[in-house]
C-alpha cells in the first residue's frame, strides 16, 4: 500500500510573454527558491528533484535538466526528467509524489517550466516528416476541427467558449502570478475577436508565456512535524492512449475519462461534481471547459455548456473551474500543468489568496498533452483521507 | 525545414532525407548580461562562490549551495594551461583557420578553466603549464568569441 504524502510548499514565477531578466536557470530558481521558501526547508532537506518540461525542440535546449542540476544545487541528489508533453507539468507531480508513497524518499522538489520566448512552440513541434501528412497547422488548427465536432454533437451556442475565456481572464486579475491581467472584458468585446481557427476566436486561446512552477512533497511521517497547512495527495491517475487510430473518440477521449474514474475510484469520489470544491483543468482552448467537464465525469455527455451558460464554474458556481485564471491566462507549457495541480494544492491549503474559493476542502488538478492523448490528475485535501 | 520531395527507393527500402532547422533565441538574464557586456568592453569578469573559488565564465548559482551568486571579481588576461589537444586540420568556424591547439585554460585568480584556442602554431610549442594571454576580437558582439583566441605569453 502506498504510503500518504501532501505538498507542503507552493511556488511559482511570475508569468509572462518574455523572462529577459532571467535565464532558463534563473527562471526555474526563482520558482524553486518561492517553494522552499514556502515549505520553510532549504535544498539540503530535498532527497531527490523531478523536472518536467515539453519536449526539448520548444527552446532547442537537450535535456536541460542535466545543466540545471548545478543551479539547483543538485550535486549528489537524484534527479529525473518526465516527458509527456503539454500533460507533464502535471505527469512530473505524480511521479515526483510516487517517490514519496513508494518510500524512496521523504522530501521531493519538482518543478516544471517552460521559456517559450526563447523558441517557438506553435511551429516547432510542426516539421514535416516524410512519408506522414504535413500537417503545419499548430495547436489551435489540430484542435478547431475537433472542438467543432463537440459544438455539432451537443448542440451548445457559439458563444460558450467566448463566456470560458472571459471567466478565466477575469480570474487572472486575482492572480498575481498570472501571465495576462486584462480586467474589461465582456461578452459582447470577446465575440468581437478574430476568428483565428473557426470555431476558436482570438480570445478562446492561451497565450504563449515564460513561467515554473515548483512544489515540495513529504511524507506523512515528516508532514506531520511540519507546521503549516498541507494539501494531502488522496490519489492521483495518468492515462495515455495514441494520437489517432481507427475509431478514435476524439471528442472525450477514452484515456480521459479512464484517467478520472481511477482517481474517483481511488479517491472514494461518487458524485465529482458535489464532492469537488474546486477544479483546475487544463484548457488551452476555452472550448476545453465543457469538453473536459464531461470527460471527466463531472457533466453529462453534451451538457457541460449548459454548465459554462449557467455560471456553475464561476468563481461563485458550485464548482469553480480555473479560480487562477488557468491556462488561458497563463501558459508555460511545461509547468501548466504542475501550476493546476500546484493551484488546486493551494486553494486546499488556504494560500490562493485572492481567487481562494472559501472553504475549500477538496481540489482536483487535471493536465492534457499531446493530441489529448495523455492525462494527469490529483485530488488533494486539506485532510488526511 | 525539409521538403519530403527526395525519397529514394534503395535495395528496396524507401529512404528520406529530414533536415530540420528552426530559429531560436537565448535570453541569459541579468547576471550573465554582465558577464558578456564586460567581454565585449575587453573586461575579464568571474563570480566568486561561497567556498572562495572564483568562477570564470561566471556561475549563475553556486555549485555548492545554490545560492546566486553576485560577488564580481576582475580578472587578467593572463591564464595557463591545464591541457590541451591539437587541431590539426581546422574546419569552417572555428576559432583559427589553421592548426591549433584547443585548451582548457585556468585564467591568474580563476579556480576553474575555460575551453578555449591556442594559437601555438605547432603542436610541440604548447604543453601542460604553459602560459597564455587574451587575444581579444577586433569586432566584439558580447560572446565568448570576443576572445578571439589566447597567444602564448613570451612566445614560447
Amino acid at each position: 500500500m502506498a504510503e500518504l504524502c501532501a505538498v507542503v510548499g507552493v511556488g511559482q514565477t511570475k508569468h509572462a510573454a518574455c523572462r529577459a531578466d532571467v535565464s532558463i536557470a534563473g527562471l526555474v530558481r526563482e520558482a524553486v527558491d518561492r517553494a522552499l521558501i514556502d515549505a520553510n526547508i532549504t535544498i539540503a532537506d530535498v532527497d531527490a528533484i523531478v523536472i518536467g518540461k515539453a519536449p526539448d525542440m520548444l527552446e532547442g535546449v537537450a535535456m536541460p535538466e542535466l545543466w540545471l542540476a548545478d543551479a539547483l544545487a543538485a550535486h549528489g541528489k537524484p534527479v529525473f526528467r518526465v516527458h509527456t508533453a503539454g500533460s507533464v507539468g502535471g505527469s512530473t507531480a505524480i511521479v515526483a509524489a510516487q517517490h514519496v508513497m513508494a518510500g524512496v524518499h521523504g522530501t521531493v522538489l519538482t518543478i516544471g517550466f517552460e521559456k517559450q520566448s526563447d523558441g517557438n512552440a506553435m511551429w516547432a513541434l510542426s516539421v514535416p516528416i516524410p512519408f506522414g501528412m504535413p500537417v503545419h497547422a499548430g495547436a489551435g488548427g489540430y484542435f478547431s476541427p475537433i472542438v467543432r465536432g463537440y459544438i455539432e454533437r451537443s448542440g451548445a451556442p457559439k458563444h460558450i467558449g467566448a463566456i470560458v475565456a472571459v471567466k478565466d481572464r477575469t480570474n487572472a486579475c486575482k492572480n498575481p502570478y498570472a501571465h495576462l491581467h486584462e480586467p474589461d472584458w465582456t461578452l459582447e468585446k470577446a465575440l468581437e475577436t478574430p476568428m483565428l481557427w473557426d470555431p476558436i476566436r482570438f480570445i478562446e486561446t492561451c497565450p504563449s508565456s515564460d513561467g515554473a512552477m515548483a512544489l515540495v512533497i513529504m511524507s506523512e511521517e515528516r508532514a506531520d512535524k511540519h507546521a503549516g497547512p498541507k494539501a494531502w495527495i488522496h490519489a492521483t491517475a495518468m492515462r495515455s492512449e495514441p494520437t489517432a487510430f481507427a475509431g478514435r473518440e476524439q471528442i472525450s477521449p477514452r484515456a480521459g475519462e479512464m484517467c478520472a474514474e481511477d482517481l474517483w475510484r481511488k479517491a472514494g469520489i461518487t458524485n465529482p461534481a458535489k464532492e469537488v470544491d474546486v477544479l483546475e483543468m487544463y484548457v488551452p482552448f476555452a472550448w476545453f471547459e465543457p469538453m473536459w467537464l464531461e470527460n471527466l465525469g463531472f457533466a453529462p455527455r453534451n451538457e457541460g455548456w449548459r454548465w459554462v451558460e449557467d455560471g456553475v464554474t464561476d468563481m461563485t458556481g458550485s464548482l469553480p473551474v480555473n479560480p487562477s485564471g488557468g491556462v488561458l491566462s497563463s501558459n508555460p507549457i511545461g509547468a501548466s500543468g504542475m501550476l493546476r495541480f500546484g493551484e488546486a494544492a493551494l486553494q486546499v491549503m488556504g494560500k490562493a489568496g485572492e481567487h481562494q474559493i472559501a472553504g475549500a476542502k477538496k481540489a482536483v488538478g487535471h493536465a492534457y498533452g499531446g493530441g489529448s492523448q495523455f492525462f494527469a490528475m490529483w485530488l488533494v485535501s486539506s485532510d488526511k483521507p | 525545414m525539409s521538403g519530403t520531395s527526395s525519397h529514394s527507393l534503395k535495395n528496396g527500402v524507401f529512404v528520406a532525407p529530414l533536415e530540420v532547422a528552426f530559429p531560436y533565441k537565448r535570453t541569459v538574464g541579468t547576471l550573465l548580461s554582465r558577464f558578456f557586456t564586460s567581454l565585449q568592453q575587453c573586461r575579464l569578469e568571474g563570480t566568486r562562490g561561497s567556498d572562495g573559488r572564483v568562477y570564470f565564465p561566471p556561475a549563475e548559482f553556486d555549485p555548492l549551495t545554490g545560492a546566486q551568486l553576485d560577488e564580481w571579481v576582475t580578472l587578467p588576461d593572463t591564464g595557463t594551461v591545464t591541457t590541451w589537444a591539437w587541431q590539426a586540420i581546422p574546419e569552417d568556424g572555428q576559432p583559427l583557420a589553421h592548426p591549433f591547439a584547443w585548451a582548457l585554460i585556468t585564467l591568474d585568480g580563476a579556480d576553474v578553466p575555460i575551453l578555449h584556442a591556442v594559437d601555438a602554431l605547432r603542436s610541440d610549442r604548447i604543453a601542460t603549464g604553459t602560459r597564455v594571454k587574451v587575444r581579444w576580437a577586433q569586432e566584439r558582439i558580447g560572446g565568448i568569441t570576443d576572445i578571439a583566441c589566447f597567444d602564448l605569453l613570451g612566445g614560447a
